[in-house]
């Protein structure tokens, strides 16, 4: 692997700087080099072929003199690893070892142990015991035998590809000749950009809704860690943009305390009034302008993140009215920052959730299972029991553990059973129109079971039982019914799952699709506690997400690193890069952008069911990658999202009766650079920054840069519009990454 | 009609066929020798005079069957009207005996069951519903169908001696076991897909577009390991009227600066596909650029469909099918949706409303299916997640049904052997279950028992059936469905 020299000095230089002066840990924090070193496989020398012995051979020492050239399908093997330095508690799952055969085939080696090399001139070197075991999984066919290439992969960082024997040498691999195609930041760009700016203008994607211009210049001066300390304590919703204040209506919406009969012809007031409550246009509108504009992003994107998580939607009319949305959403954000514990308290008794799946009408002789099964499967604890860096636990078959069953389901829904809407004596009671704001209540003591339930019984498991509340009637009854409901969010909270359950996914939402088992296990840690005995703090775990080594660095080579940018992250990554604004180009856009996600398979607020637009554990059809944004990129959608980018650069979002000022990109700084460089170059460097934090290879440079200045260099505009096009349509910008 | 498709090849030299294409998308090692090796010993065969099509209409949400198919007779030695009344009237979940539409079953000893009324002629609907081609002969259900490893008894299932499928009773596992009909195991790819890994080359040697198409998004059913779906949007999808559009790429034009773009925008496809998901995201995409330049022909269809979701997306559908000879297929696979069937609440409405769509469209597919000659060449049927609880959930006029297990499908076309209920007696001695809460086919005894009848017929079984008359050949049923030599039978006999 060819080093990214100009940053390995760099990192170097800054490491002897903070070490002569002693201050490791406080040296101007705004500047600590995100990047980890690019980790290196030792190759046999003079060859191509990965340097490899037996595991069973190896006792340590000097490597090359039992180097193996074929290794039997399904043993242990040792390689060998330099040019990484490992945090504390580091261990094998932050490696993995990416494999292709000669007919282009993926597969993963698992390493199971990790160890430092005992031997002169070998300092620094780490042994990794690998299993030749393919852990994907996805042919169905054994791996053929011949050369393959292996890779290690750390924190991101892929080695250079050496070939291993695999039962056999030869066959018919071609090698690759990779070189370095990533682009590298020149020491005149960093003196314009700043330093780390592919890492700042990652962060942004991963933190927000993406990078600005404003945000860019900012955070080049205080550094991201900075940012994210000033973020974790910013007002929400950002100054300006505060939550629509929608009155609750009549569930009839032709009623007097709906929007009352259709008047003939219809009119404007009326059509409005149908919009702002029976469906979620305000806080669609709010949402994205927050998104597009706000100073909170990292909240608003937390809470967007838990909204896929938990989800209710307005699809079908089930979550009828805005303003069950919106006050949904208060909870969401409201814990975002705070503790997962009150997250799960407060969304079981949310009158939206409690319609939504069904626990405000779940009674002792009528149970619902609906609410406790997905609080269990989606919300809390998942299927199948996991080690604390996410991994399945199998049993000695090799087969999943399930977390539970349904004698289970049965159990936790005779607790959820008897709450509903609290019509009478709280803040938002009103007569004839659910209360769908306020908590849930009991109000009939016989809708609640008061038998007594069995609840999970991990070890430490706090009430593995709810006794039976024998001869229960009226107050006592709620009283029970109250205390039951919170030793049993209890029981499931400190369940060893969730944890590890929820890292990953908001790891998935924000960095990375596929991390691997160390970073979820680093986040999974602090989920369990944040350092000063508190479990489920979100700051801690927020943070712990975006600092990781994992997520942090200027450029990423894994090649099963990042994400695809769903299309809200599409859109407003896209629209916030290019200094989006009103139709007229003189003021805000309107934030009614839902043109731009709706058709490529994501309405904010209207997902399809509540297991949200696409899954968690999605597959890439004919990989097995996890890859949960692709669930909605289909053949079709892949043209809508290229049809999206032809609108918003060629085009714009007018005005009309529910675009109020329109929404349209504004080209003037893209023209000026295209005007100002007739060869393009400073567009193209412009883009690359903005859009791709600098990740642009020279092959695609080849390729965009002589398309767009085919455009005559008499239009400027049209220009910078071809270039924004070519860039924003490729796979290369589809993923974060 | 072959010299058409002939003139259409030579005029369109530019197409490339799903072969060649196969070579060309190479980034995951998808399009690989797999298929090669496991096609190459067919003949390839012409397109057109051949043809055959499964169509799966998938329920999700996972429809409650126990109002689908009723018992409409009296007879107390199996369970009758009485017996599901009386599981379902207290909360109101019961439908009247006197609005079903009534079917007689050969295989129950001729007695007489009830359709949903939904599944007839509807106010406003634009034609008589399925329950006409019940009559017909051109309709059949395949009773208490699901998820299976093996077959089970309750005993078995009670005392955990045979392995059950894997979450049982969560949407998301059981949607997965229904389309990959793998239940012991998590699978990667759908029986849709599988099919289509084993048929491509030797059924579409020359085709211009994979043999499985979503019209509802990226599905499970439709992923192989080898192939690749196309996943286009509905008739109607705003915007995108037309097969010309689904796929097509707007803002180009034949100036040079254009064409210059356009070139650009392909050629980036070809380039950083060391990552992975760079290299998905090309590789979806170029499947679609090359599906578009063959869709750019419309051909629109005879019949009226109801302009709905499921209607609309049948309509696409139907109108690929009569694109078939231009599209150079002999065997296409299609996956269509209809949603909104998790009604743990106010069931009673929705149900209906969904029901009556379905069965409107379904009909309005199969009459043009008539129009364009090949009905005895397709076949439509059904899935989904699971059934719901005999035992209602809820009451009044909330009520509704939780998550339960065998299920009744539906299948329909020219070649169905129709009129009848087709899968395993259950231990009543019918291939009907008793509808009996802790009864002998519910998972469960006892007072909290809920009625989740436990399948007797596989869905691989049910799979296996489709499969075999669509041409899948006989040694690679195990290959596709690798359980079912746990089962009696592979073939339930509903195709002819």
């Amino acid at each position: 692997m060819v080093t990214n020299r100009p940053q390995t000095l760099t990192r170097i230089t800054t490491v002897l700087i903070a070490l002569m002066l002693g201050m490791v840990q406080g040296f101007a924090q705004s500047e600590t080099d995100p990047n980890s070193p690019t980790p290196v496989l030792l190759n046999q020398a003079g060859s191509k072929r990965v340097l490899a012995i037996p595991a069973w051979k190896y006792d340590g020492g000097d490597p090359n003199d039992l180097a193996t050239e074929v290794f039997r399908p399904g043993s242990e093997v040792i390689f060998f690893v330099r040019n990484i330095e490992l945090m504390k508690g580091e261990e094998a799952n932050a490696f993995r070892i990416n494999v292709s055969d000669a007919l282009g085939r993926n597969y993963r080696f698992n390493v199971v142990d990790l160890f430092p090399v005992d031997a002169k001139g070998f300092e620094g070197v780490y042994a990794l015991k690998v299993r030749l075991i393919d852990s994907l999984g996805f042919w169905s066919e054994s791996m053929n035998e011949g050369d393959v290439h292996v890779s290690v992969a750390w924190r991101g960082l892929a080695s250079e590809k050496l070939r291993l024997g695999y039962g056999s040498t030869g066959g018919n691999l071609k090698d690759v000749e990779t070189g370095d195609s990533k682009s590298q930041t020149s020491p005149s760009a960093e003196l314009v950009l700043g330093r780390f700016a592919g890492d700042r203008m990652r962060f942004f994607e991963q933190a927000g809704f993406g990078p600005n211009t404003a945000l860019d210049s900012r955070v080049r001066r205080i550094g991201i860690r900075t940012y994210l300390a000033e973020q974790l304590e910013a007002q929400y919703p950002s100054i300006g943009n505060p939550y629509p204040i929608i009155p609750l209506k009549s569930t009839d919406t032709q009623n007097t305390l709906g929007c009352g009969t259709v008047p003939v012809p219809r009119t404007p007031e009326y059509d409005v009034c149908i919009r702002d409550h029976y469906t979620m246009y305000p806080i669609q509108r709010w949402f994205f302008t927050d998104a597009l504009y706000g100073e909170s992003q990292l909240r608003h994107k937390v809470s967007w993140a838990l909204s896929q998580i938990w989800v209710i939607s307005g699809a079908g009319g089930v979550t009828q009215q805005s303003s069950w949305m919106i006050a949904y959403h208060q909870k969401l954000s409201e814990h975002a920052f705070g503790n997962y514990r009150d997250l799960m308290r407060d969304i079981t008794l949310n009158p939206g959730m409690g319609n939504y799946l069904d626990m405000a009408r779940s009674t002792r002789n009528n149970p619902n299972e609906n609410y406790p099964r997905e609080i269990l499967q989606l919300f809390t604890v998942g299927l199948f029991m996991l080690n604390q860096d996410g991994t399945i636990i199998v049993d000695g078959q090799g087969n999943p553990v399930p977390t539970y069953d349904q004698t289970d389901v049965d159990n936790f829904t005779e607790v959820f059973t008897g709450w509903t809407f609290c019509s009478v004596g709280c803040t938002n009671s009103l007569p004839s129109i659910p209360n769908y704001k306020d908590p849930m209540i009991v109000t009939n003591a016989n809708n609640h079971n008061i038998t007594s339930k069995s609840l999970f019984n991990y070890p430490g498991a706090p009430n593995p039982t709810i006794p039976a509340c024998t001869g229960c009637t009226g107050t006592n009854t709620i009283n029970y019914a109250n205390a039951s409901l919170e030793q049993t969010l209890d029981n499931i909270f400190y369940h060893p799952n969730v944890g590890p359950f929820v890292s990953k996914l908001l790891i998935q939402h924000m960095v990375t699709s596929d991390p691997t088992p160390a970073y979820v296990g680093r986040v999974a840690a602090v989920f369990n506690n944040n350092g000063a005995g508190v479990r489920g703090d979100m700051k801690s775990v927020i943070r712990t997400i975006l600092l990781d080594p994992e997520a942090r660095g200027d450029v990423k080579t894994d090649p099963n690193f990042g994400k695809l940018r769903e299309p809200v992250q599409l859109a407003t990554n896209l629209l916030r890069a290019l200094n989006v604004k009103n139709a007229a180009l003189n003021g805000p856009s309107d934030g009614v952008i839902t043109n731009y996600t709706n058709g490529v398979g994501q309405n904010p607020f209207n997902s399809p069911t509540v297991f949200n637009y696409y899954a968690p554990d999605f597959t890439i059809p004919g990989t097995a990658l996890l890859g949960p944004e692709f669930g909605i990129m289909t053949t079709g959608t892949a043209i809508g999202r290229a049809n999206v980018v032809n609108t918003m650069t060629f085009g714009q979002i007018g005005t009309g009766a529910n675009n109020p000022s329109g929404t349209r990109i504004d080209l003037a700084e893209f023209t000026a650079l295209a005007a100002a460089d007739p060869t393009g170059n400073q567009l193209l460097d412009a883009l690359n920054h903005k859009m791709m934090h600098g990740t642009m290879s020279p092959q695609m440079r080849a390729i965009i840069l002589p398309a767009f200045t085919a455009v005559s260099a008499a239009t400027p505009a049209a220009r910078a519009q071809a270039a924004i096009y070519l860039v924003a349509t490729s796979s290369q910008f589809q993923v974060q990454r | 009609m072959k010299e058409s498709r002939r003139e259409f090849l030579k005029k369109s030299g530019c197409a490339l066929s799903m072969v060649t294409l196969a070579t060309q998308v190479q980034h995951l090692g998808m399009m690989s020798a797999l298929a090669q090796k496991l096609d190459d010993s067919k003949t390839a065969t012409e397109g057109g005079e051949n043809y055959k099509a499964l169509v799966l209409v998938y329920w999700s949400g996972g429809s409650d069957g126990n109002n689908v198919v009723i018992p409409n007779h009296n007879d107390a030695s199996v369970s009758n009207y009485a017996a599901y009344s009386a599981a379902r009237q207290t909360q109101g979940l019961a439908l009247a005996q006197n609005t079903l539409l009534p079917i007689s079953v050969p295989s129950v000893g001729g007695l007489s069951y009830g359709l949903h009324p939904s599944l007839g002629t509807v106010a406003g609907g634009l034609n008589n519903g399925i329950h006409e081609l019940w009559g017909l002969g051109k309709f059949a259900i395949v009773t208490n169908c699901g998820t299976l490893v093996s077959p089970m008894t309750k005993a078995q299932y009670q005392n955990n001696s045979v392995q059950k499928p894997y979450q049982l009773f969560s949407h998301s596992d059981q949607v997965a076991q229904s389309q990959t009909s793998i239940s012991n195991s998590v699978a990667f790819t759908g029986w849709g897909g599988k099919i289509s890994d084993r048929m491509t080359l030797g059924s579409n040697p020359t085709g211009i577009v994979p043999m499985v198409t979503s019209i509802a998004g990226s599905q499970i059913f439709t992923a192989g390991q080898s192939s690749l779906p196309l996943a286009i949007a509905s008739a109607n999808n705003t915007g995108v009227p037309n097969l010309a559009n689904v796929l097509n790429p707007a803002g180009f034009n034949t100036t040079a600066a254009s064409v210059a773009r356009r070139n650009a925008f392909n050629q980036l496809r070809s380039i950083d596909l060391d990552s992975n998901y760079v290299a998905a995201a090309s590789n979806v995409t170029d499947l679609a650029i090359q599906a578009n330049n063959a869709l750019q022909t419309s051909q629109e269809v005879t019949v009226t469909f109801p302009n709905n979701s499921i209607g609309l997306q049948l309509k696409q559908v139907a109108r690929l099918i009569k694109k078939r000879l231009d599209l150079n297929v002999n065997r296409q696979i299609f996956y269509v949706q209809i949603g909104g069937f998790d009604t743990h609440n106010g069931q009673l409405v929705t149900q209906s409303t969904l029901l009556s769509q379905f069965s409107q469209a379904v009909r309005a597919f199969y009459d043009e299916m008539v129009v364009q000659g090949v009905s005895n060449d397709v076949t439509t049927f059904s899935l989904s997640d699971f059934n719901r609880t005999f035992n209602p959930a809820s009451s009044g006029a909330n009520v509704g049904s939780d998550h339960a297990w065998g299920n009744h499908m539906m299948v329909i076309g020219g070649s169905v052997a129709g009129s009848n209920f087709y899968g395993v007696n259950t231990t009543n001695g019918t291939p009907f279950p008793t509808l009996l809460n802790g009864g002998p086919d519910d998972t469960s005894t006892g007072t909290g028992a809920r009625g989740r009848w436990i399948p007797t017929t596989s869905v691989e079984q049910y799979a296996a059936t489709l499969a075999r008359w669509y041409g899948l050949p006989e040694n690679q049923l195990p290959e596709v469905f690798p359980n079912i030599g746990n089962f009696t039978s592979s073939n339930l006999g509903f195709l002819t």
